[in-house]
């Protein structure tokens, strides 16, 4: 849900990076390569900013730890080696050697330990944006320019996957900005030009309409072949692909399903790979819910579930762009995922045999009783997610075939979100939603939504279990990735028999490009993303 | 000294306007359900720590009549206060949107007067005529257009000839004075055209219905009879005695000039007021719409303050 805002991390970089290195072919360097985006950069500043695009910008500009190989394997990237002692406690990273921020400055292990330090020190005021990705750290150090020794208070499961997403700062700009308790970190603008230490500068960026990178050339890393890339910020997706026909694009970053043909048409190349949104019909599972107690039924549940027709949806609101889904890991994400889980069969038959079964006889009006009150639902959807009326529809419809009433009750998110969670907290607003998620690659996040921990916070299914927050807690404790990837795929069985989420589809990345470049790989996260820097290193005129 | 105190009375009345809609402003948007801290602590890995942080951060952990206080006390300073969405003074956020929209809506506002008022003189001038039933008919047909209906449909028309968003080309490096000039006269063209071709036909409309209420007076009968011009009949003494109307009606537009216009900066990705505020609307971003609302409701009073002024120099008799 919301996830629009904050697709963060994520990703098969497997079989999507289409890292075109043109092996044997004529390459042509230099040139500015120009991407339109329907998403866009809230904030220059990390303490501040809350958009997909900001994210990938950091990725981009500022040095980071470690990030995604095309395996999903965690690889070097400011850390050029890493090792783990003290029981998973003490983990040393050695850094890049004679790096330098944009300014000429040095960069070392100190501006890293710095950063982190910073952030522990500030999680509960300016930093606090960032405080879950400290968690656990108890303090960092840098005994040389090129160590870095971080302590946790005990071993973490997913300390890689966290310092994934961790952006290094420049401690000689951003000291100066930790006035007021920490607070002056939110409202430093950190405008452009930023001083980094990425592929990239961001020399220029004008709100909801452009930013603009030229490449570093002393950046420590392999070297960008263009000179620069813009990302232009559309707010309407047909004057976007206008822009990209008529060639004064050369990119975009998120072609609508209803405009693939037409791009493909005109000779653009489109590229279609699994993503990381899903959409889900949420019903609330509150076990302490007043009303409508008949939902917390595990049976009237999977009735429903046997209710969606995942199909049509796919080929209705999608046009194909999109896959059923069936986990709240979704098959993107690699091997987190379980293979083992499929999705649900549509079967109005088996729904009614269920509902039949539990007593639950229709009305005159053809709407069936349950514990004396009509199945009759309101479903909260936000109005932010353009795939939700039409799928309400299909649902809607196919629900009236059980003898289920559902009623759309559409909100803007911030509103659609205080009514679900409300009121103070307890879940009690409401019976039914539709949303979407927008997962990472590891899967901490994802299945922390479905805590009891999240009351008030990410839930939006008043889901509460402690069987299953007892997984959450082992899964992060874990380092053996083989051993939490056991306890990850027992989470996802779990929650797929007991359905606070019956999930609906898995959309599809779709990205163009012109055919005068190569080398703009598309990922789950999109071709402008924050699992690496491939695309944007690796794109250069044919 | 009876023009006198009608002036006073006026202003008088333009702030106590302003007063109450400031208030109006500051409850409205707090009634609404959804909060900002909602909003922006649901980011991966945020922490209840970010939510206390951020209520705290923007004072909504202190009561309602507290909040009030504090924001007369800021108004007063000239404080419009920080964004809650990007942590920046307002008042820079609405500078920069509001140089943004000024150019664009300010020429579709002038291309609808000029062309309604036209129109509308033709309409009124040639009574009964093919000339009026076009004239009549396009301006209808405009008028009563979706916004962004229109927009699209220029997008398509003209997809390769003019852009289609932006506002400028901001691939454009270092480009000349002219250079410059040329790319924001292209990009400004399709949204400017379709506001000012939504917006003429209620000029056309008005301008029509007011001629044709002064050609029936006696005084224009007396100047054909004197054998004046048809031009200077019109110009001298049908379209002056008409412009009553039309002066409330532009003091209007102009006063939502500021407002900008939210559909048109969608569809073409202008970078404008009206997305700022609808972005604000989302995110429950107080101070930012606080701080919009108080620049629109500044300019429409002001507006009004002109308009009515206008009136007094145009019809002394109004304050009779």
């Amino acid at each position: 849900m919301m996830a629009r805002r904050f697709t963060l991390l994520g990703a098969v970089l497997a079989t999507c990076l289409v890292v075109t290195a043109a092996t044997g072919s004529h390459t042509k360097s230099g040139g500015t390569f120009r991407i339109g985006t329907a998403s866009g950069i809230d904030s220059l500043n990390p303490y501040v900013a809350f958009n997909q695009d900001a994210y990938s910008t950091f990725e981009y500009i500022y040095p980071v730890l470690v990030q995604y190989d095309k395996n999903l394997h965690f690889a070097p990237f400011f850390a050029r080696s890493w090792k783990v002692t003290n029981g998973g406690k003490t983990w040393t990273f050695r850094t890049q050697p004679n790096a330098k921020w944009s300014d000429g400055q040095p960069l070392t292990a100190a501006d890293a330990a710095w950063t982190i330090n910073t952030d522990i020190r500030y999680q509960k005021t300016g930093a606090a944006n960032v405080a879950g990705l400290i968690a656990h750290i108890t303090r960092a150090d840098a005994p040389s320019p090129t160590t870095l020794v971080v302590h946790y208070k005990q071993a973490a499961g997913n300390v890689l996957g966290q310092f994934q997403q961790f952006f290094i700062l420049p401690k000689h700009i951003w000291a100066q900005h930790t006035g007021h308790n920490g607070t002056d970190l939110k409202t430093f603008p950190n405008n452009a030009p930023v001083v980094g230490s990425g592929p990239f500068n961001l020399v220029k960026f004008q709100k909801n309409q452009i930013a603009l990178f030229q490449r570093n050339d002393s950046y420590w890393g392999p070297k960008p072949q263009i000179d620069e890339f813009g990302l232009q910020q559309f707010s309407n997706d047909d004057a976007m692909v206008s822009a990209l026909k008529a060639h004064n694009l050369d990119a975009i970053e998120s072609v609508p399903a209803t405009a693939m043909k037409t791009v493909r048409d005109a000779g653009f190349d489109v590229s279609d790979v699994p993503g990381l949104d899903q959409t889900d019909f949420i019903i609330n599972s509150n076990p302490k819910k007043k009303h409508h107690r008949e939902l917390l039924n595990l049976t009237v549940k999977e009735a429903f579930d046997h209710t969606i027709d995942r199909n049509k949806i796919v080929s209705v609101v999608f046009l194909g762009a999109a896959k059923p889904a069936d986990s709240i890991i979704p098959a993107s994400t690699g091997a987190w995922h379980n293979p083992h889980l499929k999705p649900v069969s549509f079967d109005l038959n088996l729904a009614n045999k269920l509902l039949d079964g539990l007593g639950f006889k229709r009305g005159s009006d053809g709407i069936r009783v349950a514990n004396g009150q009509k199945m009759s639902y309101d479903v909260v959807t936000p109005t932010d997610v353009q795939s939700i009326p039409r799928t309400f529809q299909i649902i809607q419809a196919d629900f009236a075939k059980i003898g289920v009433q559902l009623k759309q009750k559409a909100l803007d998110s911030s509103a659609a979100f205080d009514l679900m969670s409300g009121p103070n907290g307890t879940y009690q607003g409401f019976d039914l939603a539709m949303w979407d998620w927008t997962a990472l690659i590891d899967p901490d996040f994802m299945l922390s939504v479905v805590t009891c921990a999240q009351y008030g916070g990410w839930s939006d299914s008043g889901f509460c279990d402690k069987r299953y927050d007892a997984m959450y807690s082992q899964q992060q404790l874990t380092p053996d990735q083989a051993k939490r990837r056991a306890i990850v795929w027992k989470m996802q069985a779990y929650l797929y028999k007991q359905r606070p989420y019956l999930w609906l589809a898995n959309d599809d990345s779709v990205s163009a490009v012109s055919p005068s470049w190569v080398g703009f790989g598309n990922t789950p996260q999109g071709p402008f993303n924050e699992l690496n820097v491939s695309s944007l290193t690796n794109v250069h005129q044919k | 000294m009876r023009g006198a105190d009608y002036v006073l009375k006026r202003v008088a009345f333009a702030i106590v306007t302003v007063f109450v809609a400031v208030t109006i402003n500051f409850a409205l948007f707090r009634l609404a359900p959804g909060n900002a801290v909602s909003n922006l602590s649901r980011v991966p890995h945020a922490t209840q720590e970010l939510r206390q942080a951020l209520r705290k951060q923007f004072g909504l952990d202190k009561s309602r009549g507290a909040q009030y206080v504090i924001y007369l006390e800021q108004l007063v300073h000239g404080n419009l206060g920080i964004s809650f969405e990007n942590e920046q003074p307002v008042s820079k956020n609405l500078r920069v949107a509001l140089i943004n929209t000024l150019p664009m809506v300010t020429l579709g506002t002038l291309f609808s007067i000029l062309i309604g008022t036209l129109t509308g003189v033709v309409a009124a001038w040639r009574r009964g005529t093919a000339t009026e039933a076009l004239t009549v008919s396009s301006a209808l047909g405009f008028y009563s257009m979706p916004t962004h209906w229109l927009g699209l449909m220029l997008i398509i028309v003209f997809a390769g000839i003019l852009p289609t968003g932006g506002m400028t080309n901001e691939f454009l490096l270092n480009p000349s004075f002219w250079t410059h000039l040329k790319d924001l006269a292209s990009h400004i063209a399709l949204p400017s055209l379709t506001l000012g071709l939504v917006l003429y036909g209620e000029y056309t409309l008005i301008v029509r219905s007011a001629m044709l209420e002064t050609l029936g007076e006696d005084y224009i009968l007396t100047a054909r009879a004197k054998g004046l011009r048809p031009w200077t009949i019109v110009r001298r003494h049908a379209l002056r005695n008409a412009m009553l109307p039309v002066a409330t009606l532009v003091a209007l537009s102009l006063g939502y000039i500021v407002a900008g216009a939210i559909l048109i900066e969608t569809v073409f990705s202008w970078p404008g007021i009206g997305r700022a505020v609808y972005e604000a609307v989302l995110q429950r971003d107080y101070p930012m719409l606080q701080g919009a609302f108080l620049l629109l409701t500044i300019s429409v009073v002001f507006f009004n303050l002109v308009a009515d002024l206008v009136y007094f120099k145009l019809d002394p008799r109004i304050t009779e």
